[in-house]
This record gives C-alpha cells, sequence and structure tokens, in this order.
C-alpha cells in the first residue's frame, strides 16, 4: 500500500459507511459501530487492486455517458426484439476483430463490458491490442464498427498532468 | 406512481418474453446468449425499476436500485465468461449459408 | 396493486419453464449454464417482487443481492473449469 492509495482511504470508507447508513436504517450505536468496521476494513483491503493510473475521469462525461449508453441499449433493443420475433428470423450472425485505439485498460473493460451490455454484440476475447466481438446481423455492428462508443470512451478519460 | 411502475413492469415483462422465444427459436449457443443479454440487460432494468417506483421515494426503492445495478455490472461477465468459455472449446458458430 | 404483482409472478414462473427447457434439452454445456443464468435473473426478480408482495423488501433484496452474487462466482467457476477441460 503506497502513500497516493492511503491519501483515498478515509473517503471510500466514507462512500461505504454511508451506503450502509441508507441500506440498514438503524441508527443504534452498536449497528453503526459495526457499519463502520466493515467499511474501513473493506476499503482498506481493496487498496492493493486500486490501480495507479496515469488517466483521471471526467465525471461529467461519465455522467452522461450512462443515459447514452441507455438509449443506444433501447434502440438495439428493439432491433433485436424485432430480428427474434420475425417469422422467418433473418438473422446473419458474424464474428468482427476489432482494433480498438484505447490506451488504458480501463477504458477497454468498459468498452467491452458496454458492447456486451448492447443487445446483439458480445464480446468473445479482450486483449489490449484486440477484441472479438460476435453480432447477430451488420446492423448490430455499427456501433462498434463506426467507432462511436469507442469515441465516447476515449473522451470520458484525460492524462493527467505528469506531478510527482 | 403506481400506475408509472406498472407500464414500466408490461415493458420489461414483454422483453423477458421476446427473450425467452429468442432462448427457443435461435440456433446456437452464442446467439442464444444475445437473447439471454436482452433479459439481463432490458427485462430486468424495466421490471426492478417498476418495482422501485413503486415503492414511491423511500429506503426501499434504493435497495432495490442496488440490486439493479449488481445485476447491470455482473451479468454482462457472466454471459462474456460462457460464451469465451464456448468458443475457446471449438465450439463452430452457426452462421447462415451463403448463396 | 397485488393483483398485476401476481400476474407478474406467474408469467415470470412461466418463463422460468421455457428457459428449464433449454437447460434440459441443450445440446451442449454451454446452453445449460447460459439457461441456469437466464433463470437465476428471473429468481432475482421473483424475489424482489415477492418482497414487494408481502411487504418485507429490505428482507428480500438482502436475499436476492446473496442469490446475484451467489450466482457470478458459480457460473465463473463453471466457465473456468470448461475452458481448461475443453468440450464435452
Amino acid at each position: 500500500m503506497n502513500a497516493a492509495h492511503s491519501n483515498t482511504l478515509p473517503l471510500r470508507t466514507l462512500a461505504l459507511f454511508v451506503l450502509w447508513l441508507l441500506l440498514s436504517e438503524s441508527y443504534t450505536l452498536g449497528h453503526m459501530a459495526i457499519g463502520f468496521a466493515a467499511a474501513l476494513s473493506v476499503a482498506f483491503w481493496n487498496s492493493s487492486y486500486l490501480s495507479r493510473s496515469e488517466y483521471q475521469v471526467r465525471w461529467v462525461q461519465a455522467f452522461a455517458y450512462l443515459p447514452w449508453l441507455f438509449g443506444r441499449i433501447l434502440a438495439s433493443g428493439a432491433h433485436l426484439s424485432y430480428l427474434i420475433l420475425h417469422p422467418k428470423l433473418p438473422i446473419d450472425p458474424k464474428m468482427i476483430h476489432h482494433r480498438p485505439r484505447l490506451s488504458s485498460e480501463t477504458a477497454l473493460v468498459i468498452l467491452g463490458n458496454s458492447i456486451t451490455l448492447t443487445p446483439g454484440t458480445i464480446t468473445l476475447e479482450a486483449s489490449s491490442d484486440e477484441l472479438v466481438v460476435h453480432a447477430m446481423d451488420d446492423e448490430s455492428t455499427m456501433d462498434v464498427v463506426n467507432l462511436r462508443l469507442e469515441n465516447k470512451i476515449s473522451g470520458l478519460f484525460v492524462r493527467r498532468a505528469s506531478r510527482q | 406512481m403506481e400506475y408509472v411502475g406498472a407500464g414500466l413492469m408490461t415493458v420489461g415483462l414483454l422483453f423477458m418474453v421476446v427473450a425467452a422465444v429468442g432462448m427457443v427459436r435461435l440456433p446456437d449457443v452464442y446467439t442464444r446468449a444475445h437473447a439471454v443479454a436482452l433479459t439481463d440487460s432490458l427485462g430486468a432494468v424495466f421490471l426492478l425499476a417498476g418495482l422501485a417506483a413503486q415503492q414511491g421515494f423511500s429506503p426501499n426503492a434504493l435497495r432495490i436500485l442496488v440490486v439493479l445495478s449488481l445485476l447491470y455490472i455482473l451479468n454482462p461477465v457472466i454471459a462474456h465468461a460462457t460464451i469465451r468459455a464456448a468458443r475457446r472449446s471449438g465450439l463452430r458458430p452457426w452462421t447462415r449459408e451463403k448463396p | 396493486m397485488t393483483g398485476f404483482s401476481l400476474v407478474v409472478l406467474d408469467v415470470l414462473a412461466v418463463l422460468i419453464v421455457v428457459y428449464l427447457y433449454r437447460v434440459v434439452r441443450g445440446p451442449t454445456v454451454y446452453d445449460r449454464i447460459l439457461g441456469l443464468n437466464g433463470i437465476s435473473t428471473k429468481a432475482i426478480i421473483l424475489l424482489v417482487v415477492i418482497g414487494t408482495v408481502y411487504e418485507r423488501v429490505a428482507m428480500f433484496v438482502d436475499i436476492s443481492t446473496g442469490y446475484a452474487l451467489l450466482n457470478l462466482v458459480g457460473a465463473l467457476a463453471l466457465a473456468k473449469y470448461l475452458e481448461q477441460r475443453g468440450a464435452l
């Protein structure tokens, strides 16, 4: 555990403790003490899993991204429902090999997760230089091929100013 | 609020039914995974959001939203893991024959 | 509103039977895992709906959260195992 992680420890503990208070709804001293101990230990033991990346999240874009993604999910969900309910089953499954131009691993994980979450496309393999995507038909592949998702996600991160 | 919840739940049920139809009709495991992803990402969201709307603004609605976000984060992981195992074990995906 | 909740419960129960067909019938073991995953998603929602019917949401949400997490661990373990073992 290095210095950068111990800086955010109180913040992470506080967030977990607030979640505990909201969910447990019992404000006796004993329960709150247990909750605080649990929050502190979870935040402490998970410190080593935080990667110290040189990228910073742009929170405004991140919160705008979720409704946009849900809109895309709705649109492609309606398209997939049409494909399934059509009497002739007009599907044309195919594999796409896509080379993402994202530099941070967090962005890659978000891209893979968003692709899987969108109905009609599923990430089969993910590595830092290639994503293999299985798609239901040509229309489902559009968001991956024309880089709309990728450009949105790369807009969520900004390179941290290097200060050591 | 009650009727908003009921409407959302009806939409969610429709997506669930469509996904079950897909589960029966679709030809192979890769395409069926799309149907399961449809239930997870749309059916469950609308149903749980409808339930939360029926609860109004209360801690109970918040609890249901926690379950919702948990499903949203975890289910793509499960679908991806299953499908990746299928591919690595050498299962050929179904394709439409080219004329 | 209880009547509508009961309708939702019935529809979900029927859908679980449809998924069970895929689990029993499924040509490959991966179809069975996918079917079980779909069933557990529905079981999670069923638990929350039952909670609203009995007005004990807090308790049932805890149960369904545990169910979701156990389902994740189980599915990941199965997928990892089959990946190393090869096709059945």
